[in-house]
């Protein structure tokens, strides 16, 4: 469907008010009220409030009705035939992930004002924390590869100020570092991928390559394939795929809301949204450059499902083997967004979206809980020094039970049974029974490690003095909690799929269920295989985690499986592997690029220029004496040279 | 005669009599009220001179005096400048003894303004430039108390004074040669007259003048001593308006009135437009006063501008326009900021600027765009300003390759420039030494001037199509003087 063009009408407002409010926020925080705490509560909140009311609002404008509107774009430069500019698409992928995003972040900072209450810098992290709301919005709404890419790096940035919030710590700046830098990896071959497909259709609108596409299929030529893996690393970094995934469990010394916001509910996602936004792109025939031909017949989308498929499985290992609560949480999204690429390559992007819908609201409650459980335990963040949090933390506790059970997939009474299951549908249905086992494996292997997470942190007894005295936080923490805990349960009840099918495939008929069991069961019905089989998992993986930690005092997995355990706690070696590689490499080069930079460039270059330019401007200070006659004389003088040259 | 094509003039005129004659009433520790009279009364006419004023393109007093789109676009540029001028000098009234005075000798200075940007006449030219510059010698010696003040205003005078003395004798010679003043009809001439020397040495002599208000190489001497001397706003305002007069002059003279002789002189142009850039950023290297580089930065954009002109082509008049329009909001937010920092013990040594990101986050902030700006760092004006600029140069090449070489040799100024800018911002941020902790304080007024000076900064860079738009449709007259406008200025001069 072409999208209709209206002229500049509420939609727009909208969208803009929508984008700008986070980004004013953040600004008069910056700038003036640096030292007013109740104002920058009151700006940060209301600024992102009301951009999640307008965001519902547009979405039931705009959304529901599945009409695709692209605001009239406004210029911003043309060189060439590069034509930038600034637009805002308004079309129901945007406006829902506009809900999920400015909820998440309402949620995220009202949770803040509770977890961040005693911090010194309190201002700095609401002006960060709008500033990075801002650009994820702007990746949100962006129409153009051009915009897209600007927001991607400025959510590169704003991750980088907030996971460094806490810059004091040595862990922390390094983390931060290691986000950003990691990040860049990605983003290199994703300009690369964004020049390809520009240099080739001649356009970075989406709207227009698409158009473009559909009139002309092999526009991309032996390009295609490479293109679109190119476009997939930018994803690889952002949404922490194998093998760049190194930097997410790092991430997580940032304050804890932080981890809920950009490492679980939106930044992580944006790969996974953009993937879908230029699925059009990744949808292609296999096609590779002469000096590629060895790839034969494997497509973008195969590399895409296979890099998802197998984050999915390590990170899944890895996790069973963590002590600490954030990173175990942070192993569990990795596997997930692990999932959604695999579900976006496996031709199901509607699948990708829904899971990110739900996965957002069930993982964000996760860190949101995890962040009650560490204030509650005064940072204390190991879960073998906790125990019997659940009589003391009532409501943490049910919550976070909530969410793993929307995380492990419970059957009916979790959103997360509804989406997993639609990737395994998309797996099944794309015909790749190897990735469909492993989804269903990793199933498993998520009851297991977070089964093991709920015994030992909130059951039994308390490990330690702290658990001991713990205690629900107060009602701004605990309120999010209970909120973020509905669409947790009851989002796989609604049609979302439904509708991000019509979204990303208009005009595709899509299965619409109705009466009861069909709503309640539809899995069971729609893809049975996937339902009974993850099923059966989940009940494995609860009675393996059952039978090895309840009532345990220590984890008996080194004891029984030494090697295995020792790998799994190392993070099965990536690190090291990189240390032992790519960072000795990194550092040859860079080596030899210090040597030419300073003796070379600085010495033979800067200094040697640099030292010229400075003496000749001082010579010219010299002529410029401020003596009166002097002037006289050579303004005389250049009035004869001028006469002279012009005659001449 | 059509006067009320003169009413904006008049107003102006009118207004800054009106704050004089005020000012005898005014108790002497209200007069900052005068300055924010003499903005509000500003922009009512302001608004006058984009609606209910707006006069269609015509002359009066016998074709001296023209109006037209290039008219109306400088008008506009020069009331906006003026506005901030007056509203960062009211944040230093106190340093200004009389300061009623320093109010209306604005008004009187843009009045010349403006009607240099209609001038169609060698004697209407040389009336309103001098109007300036007078004005001028007076707002540049203000603090009399202050011997670098007067020092400067002394050094301005005579300075002015030979510019204008070389002017109007360059004019003397025109008349002579051609026995008319008229721009029309020296332009329906232009061939014969080319060939004649005394009317080409009258002609260079009179680019001598206007190069000397432009601070062109080599007249450009007494810019960076008058621009530390003298008081912040009056430095501002000698940036940006008395500079903008200079060009649109000679936009007019090389574009509508004696292109074809201007044409046979591009080397010429080009010469002294790169020379111009070289002098600006070379010299500001090893500048410590702000005022001091800041007016090394003016030679330095001249050179940039005088591109443009040497360029002849359309593209080149529009970039010069965007550029200056950019360049005024810039420069008038950099100075804004330079008057709040210095104001306290007149010292403008780059070591005041010493952690004002920690003092002043916002005139810090403030301070880093603008001087961003000027370095040409995109998505601001700056950028898109020399951007333009070039790209006109780089558009003659195939007629010459000197332009090649005026280009090159300017991205090397550009590169110098950002060493000096990048300076400030350096010892804002990461001062050498510790700051003095003191906090500085930013009027209301002087506020509003720089929050207006920032957010054209950001919308002439971000949008730099609707300035260009204007731009286009303010210079598609130039060099096509309308026929029957030319007879009705014949008319009008045999009555």
């Amino acid at each position: 469907m072409e999208p209709t063009h209206l002229p500049a009408t509420n939609f727009q407002d909208l969208a803009w008010a929508i984008l700008l409010l986070p980004l004013v926020s953040a600004l008069a925080i910056t700038l003036g009220l640096r030292r007013n705490r109740e104002l920058t509560t009151t700006l940060s909140l209301s600024a992102v409030g009301i951009g999640f009311g307008l965001s519902v609002w547009l979405f039931f404008l705009y959304g529901v009705s599945g009409e695709r509107l692209a605001a009239t774009p406004l210029s911003w430069m043309s060189v060439g035939s590069l034509s930038a500019h600034l637009g805002l698409t308004v079309d129901p992928l945007s406006t829902l992930m506009l809900m999920v995003v400015t909820g998440v972040s309402f949620l995220v900072h009202v949770y803040s004002t509770g977890y961040m209450e005693d911090d010194p810098e309190y201002p700095r992290y609401f002006a960060s924390l709008g500033f990075f709301t801002f650009s994820m919005l702007g990746i949100v709404l962006s129409d153009n590869f051009v915009q897209t890419f600007i927001f991607w790096e400025l959510v590169g940035v704003s991750s980088y100020l907030l996971v460094g919030f806490w810059y004091e710590k040595p862990a922390a700046a390094d983390a931060a570092k290691k986000a950003f830098l990691t990040n860049r990896i990605g983003d290199f071959g994703f300009l690369l991928g964004i020049l390809i497909v520009w240099a080739a259709t001649g356009t970075v609108s989406f709207d227009a390559m698409a158009a473009k596409l559909k009139a002309e299929p092999g526009i991309l030529g032996a390009a295609a394939s490479l293109a679109g893996v190119l476009i997939f690393l930018g994803a690889v970094g952002k949404s922490a795929q194998l093998p760049l995934h190194v930097w997410l469990p790092d991430a997580m010394e940032g304050p804890t809301p932080v981890s809920a916001l950009i490492h679980a509910a939106t930044m992580v996602a944006a790969g996974v949204y953009m993937l879908c936004r230029v699925y059009f792109l990744l949808d292609l025939p296999a096609a590779w450059p002469a000096a590629l031909s060895f790839l034969g017949s494997i497509s973008a989308l195969d590399v895409i499902a296979w890099t998802g498929a197998l984050t999915s499985l390590v990170a899944g290992v890895i996790a069973i083997q963590q002590d600490d609560i954030k990173r175990i949480l942070a192993y569990s999204t990795l596997s997930q967004l692990g999932y959604m690429v695999m579900a976006v390559g496996c031709g199901g992007p509607d699948a990708a979206m829904f899971h990110l819908t739900t996965h957002a609201c069930f993982k964000a409650l996760l860190f949101l809980g995890a962040g009650a459980v560490i204030y509650a335990c005064h940072h204390e963040q190991n879960i073998w020094k906790m125990g019997g949090l659940a009589k003391r933390m009532p409501v943490t506790f049910w919550t976070f039970l909530l969410a793993t059970a929307a995380l492990c997939g419970l059957p009916v009474l979790s959103s997360g049974f509804y989406s997993k299951d639609a990737i395994f549908a998309a797996a099944l249905a794309s015909n790749r029974p190897v990735l469909f086992g492993i989804g269903v494996l990793v199933v498993g292997l998520t009851t297991l490690y977070m089964s093991r997470l709920v015994i030992i942190a909130f059951l039994g007894e308390s490990r330690s003095e702290a658990a001991s005295h713990a205690a629900d936080p107060g009602r701004n923490m605990t309120l999010p909690l209970l909120i973020l805990a509905v669409p947790s349960v009851s989002l796989g009840w609604l049609p979302v799929g439904a509708y991000f099918k019509s979204a990303i495939f208009p005009g595709a008929v899509t299965h619409s269920a109705e009466g009861f069991s069909d709503v309640f069961f539809e899995p069971f019905n729609h893809s049975p295989l996937g339902a009974f089989l993850g099923f059966g998992l989940m009940a494995f993986g609860l009675s393996v985690a059952f039978a090895t930690y309840w009532g345990a005092a220590m984890d008996p997995m080194p004891g029984h499986l030494p090697r295995l355990s020792r790998a799994l706690r190392n993070r099965l070696y990536f690190d090291e592997i990189y240390a032992a590689t790519l960072i000795p490499l990194h550092d040859a080069v860079a080596a030899l690029a210090d040597w030419v930079d300073r003796w070379i460039v600085q010495g033979l270059f800067v200094r040697g220029i640099s030292g010229g330019m400075d003496l000749f401007g001082r010579a010219l200070r010299l002529v410029q004496t401020g003596n009166l006659q002097t002037y006289a004389f050579l303004f005389v003088a250049g009035v004869a040279l001028v006469v002279l040259l012009a005659l001449k | 005669m059509n006067s009320s094509l003169l009413a904006i003039e008049f107003l102006v005129v009118v207004l800054g009599l009106g704050i004089l004659l005020a000012d005898l009433w005014i108790p002497s520790g209200a007069r900052r009220g005068l300055a924010y009279a003499a903005a509000t009364g500003l922009l009512l006419v302001l608004t006058l001179h984009g609606g209910a004023l707006a006069p269609g393109d015509d002359t009066a007093f016998g074709g001296m005096f023209l109006v037209d789109a290039l008219a109306n676009y400088f008008k506009t540029l020069f009331i906006v400048a003026t506005i901030a001028v007056l509203l960062i000098s009211s944040g230093y009234a106190d340093r200004l003894d009389g300061y009623g005075e320093y109010v209306a000798l604005t008004l009187f200075a843009l009045a010349g303004m403006l009607l240099a940007a209609s001038a169609n006449d060698f004697i209407l030219m040389f009336v309103a430039l001098e109007l300036v510059t007078v004005t001028f010698y007076v707002l540049v010696s203000f603090q009399r108390r202050r011997q670098s003040s007067l020092e400067a205003g002394v050094k301005y005078l005579i300075f002015g004074a030979l510019a204008a003395a070389f002017m109007v004798y360059g004019i003397a010679l025109i008349f002579g040669s051609a026995n008319t003043t008229n721009f029309y009809e020296i332009a329906s001439r232009q061939a014969e007259l080319g060939k004649s020397p005394v009317f080409v040495i009258g002609l260079l002599l009179t680019l001598v003048g206007l190069g000397f208000k432009i601070s062109a190489f080599p007249f450009q001497m007494w810019t960076p001593d008058v621009y530390q001397g003298a008081p912040v706003p009056t430095t501002a305002f000698l940036a940006t308006g008395s500079k903008a007069a200079g060009f649109v002059l000679l936009l007019r003279l090389a574009y509508s009135v004696v292109p074809e002789v201007m044409a046979r002189w591009s080397h010429l142009l080009l010469g002294f437009a790169m020379a111009t850039m070289l002098y600006g950023s070379f010299a500001a290297l090893a500048q410590r006063s702000v005022k001091r580089l800041m007016g090394y930065s003016s030679i330095a954009n001249a050179g940039y501008l005088l591109l443009g002109i040497g360029a002849t082509n359309v593209t080149g008049s529009t970039a010069i326009l965007y550029f200056l329009s950019g360049y005024v909001f810039t420069t008038l937010a950099a100075f804004a900021v330079i008057s709040r920092v210095t104001v306290q013990d007149d010292n403008d040594d780059i070591s005041v600027f010493a952690g004002l990101g920690n003092r002043s986050p916002l005139l810090a902030a403030a301070m880093t765009l603008a001087l961003v700006s000027l370095a040409g760092i995109p998505p601001l004006a700056g950028f898109f300003g020399k951007f333009y600029l070039f790209k006109a140069a780089l558009l003659q090449v195939p007629t010459s390759p000197l332009f090649l070489v005026a280009v090159l040799i300017a991205c090397v100024s550009v590169v110098l420039s950002l060493y000096y800018y990048f300076n400030i911002i350096r010892v804002m941020y990461w001062p050498a030494q510790d700051a003095v902790d003191r906090p500085v304080t930013v009027p209301m007024a002087v506020g509003i001037s720089l929050a207006a000076c920032l957010a054209g900064i950001l919308v002439v860079g971000i949008f730099p199509s609707g300035v260009i738009g204007l731009a286009h449709e303010a210079v598609a007259g130039l060099g096509t003087p309308a026929p029957e406008m030319h007879v009705q200025a014949h008319h009008a001069a045999a009555h």
